[in-house]
């Protein structure tokens, strides 16, 4: 190539007029030198840098194809073993019951467990190959590896917060509790918060100004919850008390009682 | 669905059947268990019984009874999986033509009642008797405003209390439910809830309905409203959705059969009828809060409905029938396709249903029977189905 490449310019310079002045030669020749080292380090770099991304293509690839098939074996076993029926069945009224089929979850787990280890294996082998024939240093791929791992912690962070909060809205609701989106925010934005730190803790990004300032805001969303219920809301608390232990007497029957039913009680079973 | 005699009416007893008959109580105290014994030697010769109880009775007052010791459950408030699968290994075991199957607090049934259960499936081809309780209009709330609508609409059965704690069963029924119970103890759920009307239905066997009479109710051990509506609908909801096959095929409802007036029901409309201020202040709460929850579930009319409710006073507050309906089916609909998770779908169930209890008891309390309201709250279903096969089907094209 390194041949081809000053042919080409040799032949440029033979079609090219004649120059007025010897040291002209001499400049091109300079010229060409450059353009070509500068060529060859590219091609170089290129050259090195290609099976590391062969590399991770395969990686990413063979991973791929392992999620798909570890995906449909899992689907199908836990289909012939009646896992939905075994979570779904008995606990309807659990928290934590997906939004999709369990046998679903489970299996798109496994499919995307594959595929970031795929990718970590294919950066991996990446940075492996590369370092050896670097002559650069390289800072941004330790950091990649890092930004997935917080993508990762700030999608889980978001489902969690979203989950926690419907949780606690419905249950206040159901509670007969009047602040029950401000404690629904509240906790929302709780474990916001704690996940911007943890993703910015991952990222190595501020250092101890993030552990600092999460610790204060942290620290401060918690003692506001805790004056605005127990000092600022005392009153509203207790008049919610006693208010849900009267509605309780009123229509909520003790279990035991026979002859619920009658008069001012009602019974739901 | 057959009709039956009244109570009134004197069933013969058991002694021109001449059959064995399994009688599987349920764990109850020993004062309790010897009324029922009592109650039971009065209507049955004794060498045509078994009695199959966890408790240990004193065989001196009823030395005739053959007594064994049947398998300790927890059936607390209804039958559990576990009850089902023991009553039919029992019977099988002891050879019995079939079961009489007594809930907890059945010692407050009458022995003539315990006959017409007993008789319906030794003496005809029924393979289900179910009782009709004389239940106070302000009791079973859960039961009148989504167990037995649903169940009427969905699986064509008329039985007013689809998950009664007493049972009359053929031996062939025993079979299915107990096959049904063994998915679930299998599983190690021996305490899930079968629902034997549903099975009936889809088996094809005769169902027959009779009057019993008031009975004691026992309680679910969680007095918790969340937990009971949970665990309650949650499984009626699983049992429709694996049902779907069936229930999506029109099928006509049997004839009415007349029943008797239950002196109780007109009797409590005349008390005073409780506050409903509590429910109505849960329900507007709700509809502040839950919106933006219920709008993944209801549609924009069911929505509308719900705004009109929560504006109205409380002595104009009427839920239409119809809008209840669409609630329900709307909340199976998202119950089946996971639009949220379950555990929170069936919490924000819980002020609709309340708003509906309110309803009902305003309605009660303007001079309409409570049981008519009841029926109208059933026709409502049956008269919705359509949308519920239709949004069942095609849930993201359907959807007004």
């Amino acid at each position: 190539m390194r041949y081809a490449l000053a042919t080409i310019l040799q032949s440029v310079t033979d079609q090219a007029p004649q120059p007025v002045y010897v040291d002209n030669g001499s400049i091109w020749h300079h010229m060409s030198d450059a353009l070509h080292q500068s060529l060859y380090r590219v091609l170089s770099l290129l050259i090195a840098i290609l099976p590391g991304i062969l590399a991770f293509f395969v990686a990413l690839a063979i991973f791929t194809l392992i999620g798909m098939a570890l995906s449909a074996v899992l689907r199908r076993v836990l289909t012939w073993i009646k896992f939905d029926d075994r979570l779904a069945r008995d606990r309807v009224n659990g928290d934590w019951a997906p939004s999709t089929a369990p046998s679903e979850l489970v299996a798109r787990i496994s499919f995307w467990a594959c595929i970031l280890l795929g990718l970590i294996i294919g950066v991996s082998a990446f940075d492996a190959s590369y370092a050896t024939a670097a002559t650069l240093p390289i800072s941004l791929l330790p950091y990649l590896t890092h930004a997935v791992g917080a993508i990762f912690l700030l999608i889980a962070g978001n489902l969690v917060a979203r989950f926690l909060a419907r949780s606690v809205l419905i249950g206040a609701v159901n509670a007969q509790l009047q602040y029950a989106r401000f404690l629904s925010l509240g906790v929302k934005w709780l474990v916001l918060v704690l996940t911007a730190a943890m993703v910015l803790d991952h990222l190595q990004v501020g250092g101890n100004v993030v552990e600092l300032a999460f610790g204060i805001l942290f620290g401060g969303i918690v003692l506001t919850l805790a004056l605005a219920v127990g000092l600022g809301s005392r009153d509203l608390v207790s008049r919610s008390l006693e208010s849900r232990s009267e509605r309780s007497s009123d229509h909520m029957a003790p279990p035991a009682t026979p002859n619920a039913g009658t008069g001012d009680s009602i019974r739901h079973f | 669905m057959a009709t039956a005699n009244p109570i009134s009416d004197v069933t013969p007893p058991l002694a021109q059947a001449g059959t064995d008959l399994l009688v599987l109580l349920a764990p109850m105290p020993l004062d309790q268990l010897e009324i029922v014994l009592a109650n039971l030697t009065a209507s049955f010769q004794a060498e045509s019984l078994l009695i199959a109880t966890p408790d240990t009775p004193s065989t001196e007052t009823h030395p005739a009874l053959r007594i064994i010791a049947a398998p300790a459950t927890n059936a607390s408030w209804t039958f559990t999986a576990s009850d089902f699968v023991n009553a039919y290994q029992l019977a099988q075991k002891n050879e019995a033509r079939a079961i009489l199957m007594l809930g907890p607090g059945s010692a407050s049934l009458a022995s003539p009642s315990l006959s017409k259960l007993a008789n319906a499936v030794l003496a005809t081809p029924t393979d289900i008797a179910v009782p009709r309780y004389d239940m106070s209009p302000r009791a079973g709330l859960i039961n009148s405003a989504i167990l037995y609508p649903l169940t009427r609409a969905l699986f064509a059965s008329r039985a007013r209390f689809p998950l009664a704690i007493d049972l009359g069963l053929s031996l062939r029924m025993a079979e299915r439910l107990a096959a049904a119970a063994q998915r679930f103890t299998s599983l190690n759920q021996s305490d899930a809830i079968i629902w034997p009307i549903d099975e009936a239905a889809v088996a094809g066997f005769t169902v027959q309905e009779f009057d019993v009479g008031p009975r004691v109710s026992p309680q679910p051990a969680e007095t918790d409203l969340n937990a009971i509506l949970a665990r309650v609908t949650g499984s009626l909801f699983a049992e429709i959705d694996a049902k779907a096959a069936f229930w999506q095929r029109s099928r006509p409802l049997p004839p009415a059969r007349n029943s008797v007036l239950h002196p109780s029901t007109t009797d409590a409309a005349a008390d005073g009828a409780p506050a409903i201020g509590p429910m109505l202040e849960a329900f507007r709460l709700a509809y502040t809060n839950l919106r933006e929850i219920w709008s993944l579930v209801l549609p924009p009319n069911s929505l509308l409905g719900l705004k009109r409710l929560s504006a109205t006073e409380a002595a104009d507050f009427r839920m239409p029938d119809n809008l209840w309906a669409r609630i329900v089916f709307d909340f199976l609909l998202a119950y089946r396709l996971r639009t949220i998770n379950r555990g929170h779908l069936l919490g924000a169930l819980i002020p609709l249903y309340l708003a509906w209890v309110a309803s009902h008891i305003n309605v009660s309390a303007s001079g309409v029977n409570p049981e008519d309201h009841i029926e109208g709250v059933a026709a409502a279903f049956e008269a919705e189905k359509p949308y519920l096969v239709s949004r069942w089907r095609w849930p993201d094209r359907f959807n007004p």
